[in-house]
Order: C-alpha cells, then sequence, then structure tokens
C-alpha cells in the first residue's frame, strides 16, 4: 500500500511509475501469454485402428481391403475412388426401419456440414444387394436429395459387402431371419483417412457421436495439411 | 358475495372448446401418444414430425393428414405402400405399420399426431378409431 502512495505522489512527473504502469499493461500480459502458449499441447492426431506390423524401419498399419462396387450411377467404385480424399463408410439398407433412417439423418447432416470440403466423401454399403438394386438405390439417393459425386450408394456381391464390413471396417453386418428386419447391423460410421486407416468409429444413430465425427473431420484435414 | 360466487362457479363448468383439449382424459391420450410415436414413429418422421427428404413424409403441415383421417388411422396400425403425394411431393416407401398397436394405442397416437405441431384437433377416442380400423382395406 505504501508503494502505491508514492506512485500517486509523483504523478506524471516519475518515469518509474510509467515503467510499472508499462509493465502491468503490456509486458506483464505479453509473458504470460507466452507462457501459456508454449504450455498449450499441440493438437492431438486421431489415432489409428486395428493391428498393426512392424517391417523394418516402417510400421504397416490396417488398411481396408480391395473392394469394387457400383454405386447408384452405375459407376464402378472401387478404392481409388478415395484416392486422396478422407470418406465415411456405414452398412445400411433401404427397407430398414430400425436404426438405418436415424442413421442417414445423422449422415445428411455430416453431408450438409462438409459441403465446403470436395475432399470429404461417403460410401454407404447395402447389406441387401438382392433387393437394393442399382435403380433403388439411385431413386433412395435421390429422394434423400444427395449428389452421387459426393454421396456413394453401393451394392454389390453380397459376400463381398459381409466380408468387407467385417475384416476391414469391423463393423458387424449379417442377415439374421430373428431380427426384425432379417439383418444384424452395426450403426457404426468409420472415418477413413487419405491412406485408407480407420481413424474413427462412431455410433451414427446418436447425434453427440457424429457431432464428434464432424469435428474429428475438421482434425483429421488439419492434420494433412499439416 | 353469493351472486359472484354463482357467477365464478358458473364459468369454471361452462364447456367450452379450451376445455374439451385439456380434459383428463385428453391429456392422458395426449401424453402415452407422444410417448408411442417417439417409439414407433419418430425414426422416420422425426421428432419434429418433418419427415426425411422425399424419403418418408411429413406428419407436421401435411395436407393428406387433414383430408385423410380415416386413411391415416389405418395407416398408424398397418402401414402404406405406393404412390403417395403429400403437399405435391410424391412419395413411394414402403411403410410397415404397427400390427402390434392395440386400437387405444392407435388411438392415443392420433390424438398425438393431430394435436402437435401445427395440428389441432382435439380428442381422438377409442370409439372412433375402433370403427375406422374395422374397415380398413388391408
Amino acid at each position: 500500500m505504501k508503494y502505491m502512495k508514492v506512485i500517486k505522489l509523483n504523478w506524471g512527473l516519475d518515469f518509474s511509475y510509467l515503467m510499472h504502469e508499462a509493465a502491468r499493461f503490456f509486458v506483464c500480459p505479453i509473458l504470460i501469454g507466452l507462457f501459456l502458449f508454449s504450455c498449450t499441447t499441440k493438437e492431438e492426431k486421431l489415432p489409428i485402428f486395428g493391428q498393426r506390423e512392424v517391417v523394418g524401419t516402417d510400421t504397416v498399419y490396417h488398411h481396408i481391403a480391395p473392394f469394387s462396387f457400383v454405386d447408384q450411377d452405375s459407376a464402378i467404385i472401387t478404392n481409388d475412388t478415395f484416392s486422396g480424399k478422407i470418406y465415411v463408410a456405414d452398412f445400411f439398407f433401404t427397407t430398414c426401419k430400425t436404426i438405418c433412417p436415424i442413421m442417414k439423418t445423422q449422415m445428411l447432416r455430416m453431408y450438409e456440414a462438409t459441403s465446403e470440403m470436395p475432399d470429404v466423401l461417403i460410401l454407404s454399403h447395402t447389406i441387401d444387394p438382392e433387393y437394393d438394386t442399382v435403380a433403388l438405390l439411385r431413386d433412395f439417393a435421390s429422394r434423400l436429395g444427395v449428389e452421387s459425386k459426393r454421396w456413394h450408394f453401393v451394392t454389390g456381391v453380397k459376400d463381398s459387402i459381409y466380408k468387407i464390413a467385417q475384416t476391414s471396417y469391423f463393423a458387424t453386418a449379417m442377415e439374421d431371419k430373428t431380427e426384425p428386419d432379417g439383418f444384424i447391423h452395426s450403426g457404426a460410421f468409420l472415418l477413413i483417412d487419405k491412406e485408407q486407416r480407420i481413424r474413427g468409429k462412431y455410433d451414427g444413430t446418436k447425434e453427440e457421436d457424429v457431432n464428434r465425427l464432424i469435428v474429428d473431420i475438421k482434425r483429421l484435414r488439419r492434420e494433412i495439411e499439416n | 358475495m353469493y351472486l359472484i360466487t354463482l357467477v365464478l362457479l358458473g364459468s369454471c363448468t361452462a364447456k367450452t372448446d379450451n376445455q374439451q383439449t385439456y380434459s383428463p382424459k385428453f391429456q392422458q391420450y395426449y401424453v402415452q401418444g407422444e410417448v408411442l410415436y417417439i417409439k414407433h414413429c419418430s425414426n422416420c418422421h422425426q421428432l419434429n414430425g418433418k419427415g426425411l427428404g422425399r424419403l418418408y413424409p411429413p406428419v407436421d403441415q401435411s395436407d393428406f393428414m387433414d383430408n385423410n383421417f380415416d386413411d391415416v388411422v389405418c395407416t398408424i396400425k398397418y402401414g402404406k405402400q405406393g404412390l403417395l403425394i403429400v403437399n405435391g411431393i410424391d412419395y413411394n416407401m414402403v411403410m410397415s405399420g404397427n400390427a402390434g398397436l392395440t386400437e387405444l394405442e392407435v388411438a392415443e397416437i392420433a390424438t398425438y399426431l393431430y394435436n402437435t405441431w401445427s395440428h389441432k384437433k382435439g380428442l381422438v377416442d377409442v370409439k372412433e378409431v375402433t370403427q375406422i380400423l374395422s374397415k380398413c382395406n388391408n
């Protein structure tokens, strides 16, 4: 308190007063700012899912296996369709009444949130290729109101789809006549990076999980930039 | 004082439209109907009744619902397929229906549907629904 009195008496004339004021308003905040800035951690990278092997000096991560399916425009869709792109994969079927409508609503939300990101695509696989023909998928996609170049709805050989779901994407998908819809399948959305590695798994029936997906897509894009 | 009391009592027992809407019976139907809607219908028609694209039609602001009450009651229980035009937009998916619903549950859902968002119809009684359901073309 005595210190303050000294300052007051020398108002306007005391150089040391000016120095103290400068310290208070400029130097200290700057120093604190620098301190905090250097203390914050760098943005953490998204994890890489699946087994990994060390081959020599390289680590080989789990990749999506080679695939070839047909989309709603009758275009052949393979891993190359996604080369240089990030994509979100899921498994559904058009007559599904239980979880799929919610998944589609959520995926549509993600589609719209990423509309300004041409490097982010969606790959929805049907697990009922017998019923979900190319024509039906085309109708479905157009009713949902989405562009096929950003959101591919694919069909193909049933066993290939089930196999890739289980072994590449770690998503359950199989026929089960005891289920109300006739299939068991998970509502998972898988986030795949430009190297075809899984970087995130989200419950497509939960709004909060899909919010997290949208945030992670932005993180992944930043990670690729750096 | 006596007159004032009479007037007040009189106004309490008057039957106006508003009174009927908030009767205990209406409230029971409505609250149950909401639970059932969330469980059986909101997946496709959404919590806000807006539907999804041209896949699932809206149940809020639907000219089809306004003009086809009996059909809607049948649809809740038995589903629907084929071309359906709602507000000038075509829909053509299969709605599988909810055959396990009781007549009372159908009435409760109908009460909820027709008294939420932009609708305001009043109670849909189970007696009315029983009659309609006996005549559905299924």
